[in-house]
This record gives C-alpha cells, structure tokens and sequence, in this order.
C-alpha cells in the first residue's frame, strides 16, 4: 500500500481526480466572486460531458470539439444569468431546473443521436491527448511526476493562475469582485453589475464546461449515463471552503482529489470499504473545521486590533 | 405585448400538440415487434378462444440491451414457435425515468382492469410496491415478477404471484474460474502468470451484488486455493470514471483480470483493462459484442437469461404445472443464466480453459457443485 502511494500512477490518480473537481471549483468561486451561487455547475458539466463526444465525433477531431464545448457551457451560463438577472428567478431555483434537465435531457439527447440510452460507446469520439513534455520527462522521477498527463489536466492548472490574475490583477476583475461585495456601491461609480454577472456566469460555464469535457474525453473516453456523479456539488463546496478564491479553490480540490485517490487504494486493503469511503467526505468536514476555526481566529485578531 | 404572448402561447401549445402526436406515433413504431402479435390481439380477443395473451410491463424502454430486450425476444421467440393464435403479447414500454414512475402503477392497473390478459409480466425491484397493489386488487389476475422477489409474506400471498430469480452466483462461479484461469496462464499478452491476485468492481455492497462476489470468489478459489480476489466498491451505478479509477488501482498492484458487476460504472473498469492491456469481464449484456473498440479484452460476459426463464414459465402454464404463489430460482440447469460462448469467446480463452469452464458449467447442472449464495428464498 506504502509503495502504491509513493509512486508516480498514486500521483497522476490525484491530478486525475482532482481535474473535473478544479475546472469546476473555479467555475464557482468566479460566480461567487460576483455574487452568484451558481449552482448549476453539476448540470452543465453533464451537459458538457455529452456535448464533448458529439462535438468531438461531428468535427473530427478534440480541438474544434473542446471549443464548441466551452461556447455550449458558456451558453448554458448565460441562460441562467439571463434567468437570474433579467427574470429575476431564484438563483437556485433556476440551477436546480438546469441540473434536472441535464439529467433526463442528456439520457434523450444521446437515445436521439445513438440510440443507446447508456452510454455513447457506439459514437466514436476524440479524447484530449496525453502530454509527454519534452526534455522534462526524461528527468529521471521529476520527469514521470510532471509529464505524461492528459492535455486537461495542464489547462486546469493553468486556469488557476489565469483566473487568479485576471480576478485580483486586471480591471475587469476588480470590477466582478466589486458587484460582489457591494452591488449597489459598484453601481453608484458607473459600474452595470448585470454586464459584470453575465459575463462571470458565462465564464463560469465555459470553466464547468471544461470539466465536463474532461469527464468523457480524457477521464473516461465515453460519456455514460450520470457521470458526473455529485463532481459539481463538491466543486461548491470546495470554492467555498477555498475562500472563493482561485488558489484557495485549487488546494481543496486538490486536497478533495488526494483524498478521493488514497480511500480508492485504500479499498485494495482489508479496511471495510464502508469506512474506506466515508474517508473524502471526513476529509471534507475536517477540512471545513479548520476553515472555519481559522476565519473565527482571523476575525477575533482583527478584532483585538 | 399582448399579442407576442397570444402568438406565443399558440405556438407553444401547437408545438406541444405535435410533441404529443409524435410521442404517440413513436410508441407505436416503438412496439413494431409487436405488431403482429397486436393484429391478432384483436382477432383473438373476438373470437375468446385459448390464445394465450401475457403483457409485459417494462419500467424503461427497449433498446437498453440487456433485460428488458432479452425479455421481448424471449416472447418473440415464443409467439414464433407456438404460432400467434396460440400464444400472443404485448409490450407497453413505460419509460425508467424518475419523471416516469408515477404512470408505472396506474399503467399496470389499467392492465389488470381490462382482465383480457392472461399473465402480466413485470421486472425489477423499482416495480415492488405497484405489484403489491395490484395483486391485492385483482387476485385473479396472474402475474410474473422477474429478477426480485415478491414478499409473501410481508405482502400477503393471493397465489397469483410468480416470482422469478436468477442464479448470478452460479455464473459468476463461472466468470471466477475462468479469470483464476486465465491470470495463470502463461504466455498470454498483459496476462503476469505469477501473481495469483483477480479483481472485481461491484457497485453498491447490496445481495445481488454480493451474490456474485460469492459465485467469484467460490469459483476462482475452487481452481486455485492460493487465488486472492482484490473487491472494490464504487458506491453507485454510474460513476463510470470512479470505476475507472478504483480499475486502475487494482490493475496497478498486479491484477490482471477483473469482473465488473456495477453498471454503467462498470464500463470505466473495461475502459481501464484496455488501456493498461488488462482483461475484464462483462456482465447482464454481451459486453463484447456492444463495445466493440474493447472486445479484445472481454474474454466473455455473464448474462441473466430472462426470456429464457419467460419461455419456459408461460410454457408451464400453458399445460397448467405452473404453480403461482411461489418463487423459481433459475441457474444453469433452468437456462436462467449463461456465459456468452461464441467465436470470440473461443478466440480469447485457450481451449484447456473452455474445457474446464464446459465441465464446471455441467458439474453445476448435476448439482455436483453447490455454488454459495447470499439470497434468500422464502
């Protein structure tokens, strides 16, 4: 079990697990940066997780797919915006509906085009390539750890330092984290806070639907019935438990994704799987208490000043 | 304003029209298989003689490659050999939706309600509680329950039940000797002959599940005694990329076969067994012949045979020997289940293995093996 762990499969296990969980806690933490709980996120990664093998299979080949995707997630983004900021719907409300109708919509959707109702395996589509960086993977232990994931897995990490200097270095992003605080401030200096939320919700979904893509091209190379199975709920959780921002997103996810890598190992022992399982989400509520205790210290010191 | 709306609404209520015109229309191309049968439904149903007209119930849809299709063949097949003034069904396709279920019970009342079916044959546990209704309501009302038992007891028992399982432990005794087999056969491509260690991805830790973990494990310790079985859980049924997950895993600390009974879920265990070169065996469909990028490493699939275990129950009613009010647990004897044994099976599996499998699979039917089970009959 030792040396299943310290090994590079265990470590690529983690980036595995933690990719579609990542795409998508940026996903939140930018909508909640403006202000919006986008709960939708588990919808449209589903949406995008079947959207990535016809895309894919009508184009030809994974890039065009992947891009017609990331507009399909964005899309879907701004139909909740349009929900949320022009009908004024409940924001959750308006995410659960999406959730519902990816659900069964995605089952219809593929019985349209395949006629399966289980998984895509009869469309051939295209899976995100796998990396091998060159002269890095011919350094001996470092070179196996850093190369040689799929083409996703990089773009995720790449995402978080995107995001983090576009939310806290440009103009735009003070703008969305202004509506954020305080929409009525940021209006009274001339800023639309509905433009700033359309636009972070879309960008949202193009995130979500990043992770969706990954899920059936690249993680899985089909799209099966429900496959995203709860990733976009844990991503809220992890963005929020990140303090809503990227990095902090991105060590919860990753923490969320180590913890799910190690209790799939830890079934190959003889621990009863019950607990064994148990293990992501005890790592979820001990993670949370730390959280919470650190920001009840913070506000306590701040307090003392 | 108000016009956009008018216009609007219109629209949308024609659209819905035409929704519910072609929904209906589909249906009933849906049910072309049993088309013939439904001309001579109203043949037979002027002339009231013996035909024997059973319904089956599907809460889903054909299509899904596995039950609900090998239960329409199984009665295609039969309506074909007796001949459609002897025997004739009808499918009602009910859909498996959540959306779905609130029609699942009305539809079977309205089944028993019109009394001009002989049988009504209905499967899965999700239909436990409308059949519970419907046979107290219509006790003179036969019935055919397929892979779930219906309680008699807890249910109160009118003798118009008949309950009918399948024996997967018995299968997948098979499945379990065939990968303790394999993973120690040398000279085998991803086949390591001197780690005696098989895998299996089950979905959730319930009693079918667990029966064909018994099955496994009794039929690959039954080869090998030194044959150590790696069991993983995925916790659901369609977590396909988890599966994949838990597959590599196993498929990392040195198992080279593995049995996947998990569903949906289960397609990530052969999606990992063909990208690390590995083998994995199919479960409820010929997964082989349905994944056809993957059959080189699905050696064979297990399968419930529930248009067989039909046949041979209408057949048995038919001379009036069935008797109603009790459960059948079909196995190999009762061809309730099989092992796929085609062309590629023979391809896959060296000829000492299929030998052994044909000897097993014929010491089951004598009942020199006794395969353990973890369900219990009433």
């Amino acid at each position: 079990m030792l040396s299943t762990i310290f090994s590079a499969d265990f470590f690529s296990a983690i980036l595995r697990c933690t990719t579609p969980i990542l795409f998508a806690a940026l996903a939140a933490s930018v909508a909640q940066k403006s202000g919006i709980c986008n709960m939708a996120l588990e919808g449209i990664m589903l949406f995008c997780a079947l959207f990535g093998v016809l895309f894919t299979s009508v184009t030809g080949n994974f890039l065009t797919g992947l891009i017609l995707t990331m507009i399909a997630g964005g899309l879907i983004g701004m139909l909740l915006a349009f929900f949320v900021l022009n009908l004024k719907t409940d924001e959750i409300l308006a995410a659960i509906a999406i959730n519902l109708i990816a659900e069964g919509g995605t089952v219809l959707l593929m019985l349209a085009v395949s006629g399966d109702r289980g998984s895509s395996t009869s469309i051939s589509s295209f899976s995100a390539p796998t990396i091998a960086i060159p002269l890095i993977k011919d350094i001996p232990v470092i070179g196996n750890l850093i190369s040689g994931h799929n083409l996703m897995v990089y773009l995720a990490l790449i995402a978080v330092v995107i995001m983090h200097i576009f939310l806290y270095k440009t103009p735009f992003g003070l703008k969305i984290r202004a509506v954020g605080e305080n929409k009525n401030a940021a209006e009274s200096v001339g800023i639309s806070s509905r433009k700033i939320q359309y636009v972070a919700l879309i960008l949202s979904g193009v995130l979500a639907s990043m992770g969706g893509f990954f899920m059936s091209g690249g993680y899985m190379n089909m799209f099966t019935t429900g496959m995203v199975s709860g990733r976009g709920y844990s991503a809220l959780a992890a963005s929020a438990m990140g303090g809503n921002n990227p990095i902090g997103a991105f060590a919860v996810s990753l923490l969320f994704g180590a913890s799910q890598a190690l209790s799939n190992v830890m079934q190959l022992t003889e621990i009863p799987y019950q607990l064994v399982q148990m293990l992501p989400y005890l790592v979820v509520l001990i993670g949370l208490g730390v959280y919470s205790y650190s920001v009840m210290k913070r506000r306590q010191s701040l307090a003392g000043k | 304003m108000k016009k956009v709306l008018a216009m609007l609404l219109v629209t949308s209520m024609a659209i819905s029209l035409a929704a519910c015109g072609s929904s209906s229309s589909s249906t009933s191309t849906t049910s072309t298989t049993s088309e013939t049968s439904e001309d001579s439904d109203s043949e037979s149903s002027e002339s009231t003689g013996e035909t024997y007209k059973a319904a089956l119930l599907l809460n889903g849809t054909l299509g899904d490659k596995s039950f609900y299709d090998s239960a329409n063949e199984g009665l295609t097949s039969l309506e074909e050999e007796l001949g459609s003034d002897v025997f004739t069904f009808k499918v009602e396709q009910m859909g498996g939706d959540a959306s779905d279920e609130s029609k699942w019970e009305p539809t079977l009342l309205d089944y028993c309600d019109s009394g001009e079916w002989d049988v009504i044959i209905i499967g899965t546990w999700q239909m436990g509680d409308a059949l519970a209704n419907a046979a107290e309501q219509y006790p003179d009302q036969k019935f055919m329950y397929f892979d779930e038992q219906y309680d008699f007891d807890e249910n109160g028992n009118y003798g118009n039940i008949y309950n009918i399982l399948y024996k997967q432990n018995e299968v997948s005794y098979l499945v379990g000797a065939a990968a303790a087999m394999l993973t120690t056969t040398e000279g085998i491509d991803g086949i390591d002959a001197s780690t005696k260690l098989i895998g299996l991805i089950g979905g959730m830790d319930n009693a079918v599940i667990n029966d064909f973990i018994v099955g496994y494990t009794q039929g690959a310790t039954d080869i090998d005694s030194e044959i150590e079985i790696v069991t993983s859980f995925v916790g659901d049924f369609t977590d396909s990329a988890k599966g994949k997950e838990l597959a590599l895993a196993q498929f990392n600390s040195g198992v080279d076969v593995a049995f996947n009974v998990a569903g949906n879920a289960g397609l990530g265990l052969i999606e990992a067994a063909a990208e690390t070169g590995h083998y994995a065996f199919g479960v409820d469909s010929d997964q082989a012949a349905l994944l056809p990028d993957y059959a080189d490493y699905i050696p064979t699939s297990a399968l419930k045979n529930v248009g067989n275990s039909l046949i041979l129950a209408i057949k048995a009613d038919m001379e009036g020997t069935l008797e109603y009010g009790t459960t059948a647990i079909m196995g190999f004897a009762e061809g309730g289940v099989e092992l796929v044994k085609d062309d590629h099976y023979e391809e896959m599996l060296p000829q000492e293995i299929r030998d052994t499998l044909d000897e097993l699979e014929q010491q089951i039917i004598d009942g020199e093996i006794v395969v353990d089970t973890t369900i219990e009959i009433e």
